[in-house]
């Protein structure tokens, strides 16, 4: 973003940039920039905080009226206080819940996924009233078209598209998006809320959704198919979940 | 958390390998004061309507986010599984703080939020942007945008 700031004020209009990674502000140059330290993702800190965005909007706009340019860089001074994990908090789900053999067949697979997803629904909706919306639809298939879609992969196949405009290794990229989406909300729902980590940390290592993620990673590494290879192997599954920890 | 050390690697490995542009110059336009300024948002989530395609990965096109879009309509098609995405699902305005800069239009901070914010993919080569930017700063003129805001994620 610090790039694109010099670009577009090299066009004439004013900018301020918020950044994420304080060495490529220093490298870049932006004209005027605000480091933070929050995590990646989350650029103003705190979500359902509107006093703590507020604080973060402010000192972000106010080195507009700064003179001293042409490179102003100056670090927000505070972290985000819900990065630390939640003492106590227990998922509704957990890895007890689920069999530590894991389905040897794309049916096998739906059908067991289908019966975790049944269980995250109810706290999924919750999540949805809750936040006013789902962050879900990227892959424009629902979860368990999606888990059928994608669980042909895991025998060799190279099914065609379902999506018209998205390509097949896109169709399992973003589904792969939505699955997660909906747990990670669904675990959102009620209060304590977990941290970002605890999020990550249950969605890997205790739901089936997860070992279904790595399945699928694993079926992309060896694929023929260069695009699947691609999206599978490295968009699918972050490294330090490549295996459960 | 953003701080170097507190990234996961590999993801840390990477970010510090990520080659940073020499961009010639040190553009400055001095900007307006803010209580007289109409401000728009540039965002590098991948936002886009929930109607439209994915951003695909390394494209240097732009979307056009109204301001009036509820954030209900909006989804993220970012490429990269290496940020948190637990904030953004919580509350939007976590990386896109529409909502924020119209409650400081309404305070008198700013004079006006843009009425078209504008969302990039991230992980694009910023070296493949520079028509986009011209673009951008073309309709942000027709707006009479005085400042813009370049949010990441």
């Amino acid at each position: 973003m610090s790039a694109l700031a010099l670009l577009i004020e090299a066009q004439g209009i004013a900018t301020v940039v918020v950044g994420l990674i304080r060495p490529h502000m220093e490298r870049t140059k932006p004209p005027r920039g605000l480091w933070v330290p929050f995590p990646l993702g989350r650029p103003f800190g705190e979500a359902g905080s509107p006093a703590f965005q507020l604080r973060v909007l402010r000192y972000a706009l106010s080195l507009l009226e700064r003179e001293d340019g042409p490179v102003v860089l100056e670090d927000f001074p505070d972290d985000a206080p819900s990065m630390r994990d939640t003492p106590g908090w227990q998922p509704f789900l957990a890895d007890g819940d689920r069999s530590a053999i894991l389905p040897s067949s794309p049916e096998a697979w739906k059908n067991a996924l289908g019966v975790e997803l049944s269980r995250i629904a109810p706290a999924w909706e919750a999540a949805r009233r809750r936040f006013g919306r789902t962050t879900t639809g990227a892959s424009r298939l629902a979860p368990a078209e999606w888990i059928t879609y994608a669980a042909r992969f895991l025998v060799g196949e190279l099914p065609d598209s379902p999506v018209d405009g998205m390509s097949p290794a896109l169709v399992v990229r973003f589904g792969a998006d939505d699955l997660k989406a909906l747990y990670t909300e669904a675990i959102q729902a009620a209060d304590p809320m977990p941290s970002p980590a605890q999020v990550d940390r249950w969605f890997w290592n205790q739901t089936l959704a997860a070992d279904f993620l790595r399945a699928l990673r694993l079926a992309a590494i060896s694929a023929d198919h260069p695009g699947f290879k691609t999206a599978g192997s490295r968009f699918l599954v972050p490294a330090p979940f490549v295996t459960r920890t | 958390m953003a701080r170097m050390e507190e990234i996961p690697e590999p993801t840390r490995e990477h970010v510090a390998a990520l080659s940073c542009p020499e961009l010639p110059g040190s553009p400055w336009v001095p900007a307006r004061r803010l209580a007289t300024s109409r401000i728009a948002l540039l965002t590098s989530a991948a936002l886009h309507p929930r109607a439209q395609p994915p951003f695909a990965a390394g494209s240097p096109e732009f979307r056009e986010l109204s301001s009036a879009l509820p954030s209900s309509d909006l989804i993220m098609s970012h490429i990269s599984i290496n940020f948190d995405r637990t904030g953004f699902q919580r509350d939007i305005n976590v990386c896109y703080p529409v909502d924020r800069l119209r409650e400081l239009a309404d305070d008198g901070t700013i004079a006006s939020v843009a009425p078209t914010n504008y969302s990039v993919m991230g992980s694009t080569d910023p070296l493949t942007m520079t028509a986009t930017a011209r673009v951008i700063a073309d309709r942000l003129r027709q707006e009479e945008v005085d400042a813009v805001l370049l949010c990441p994620v």
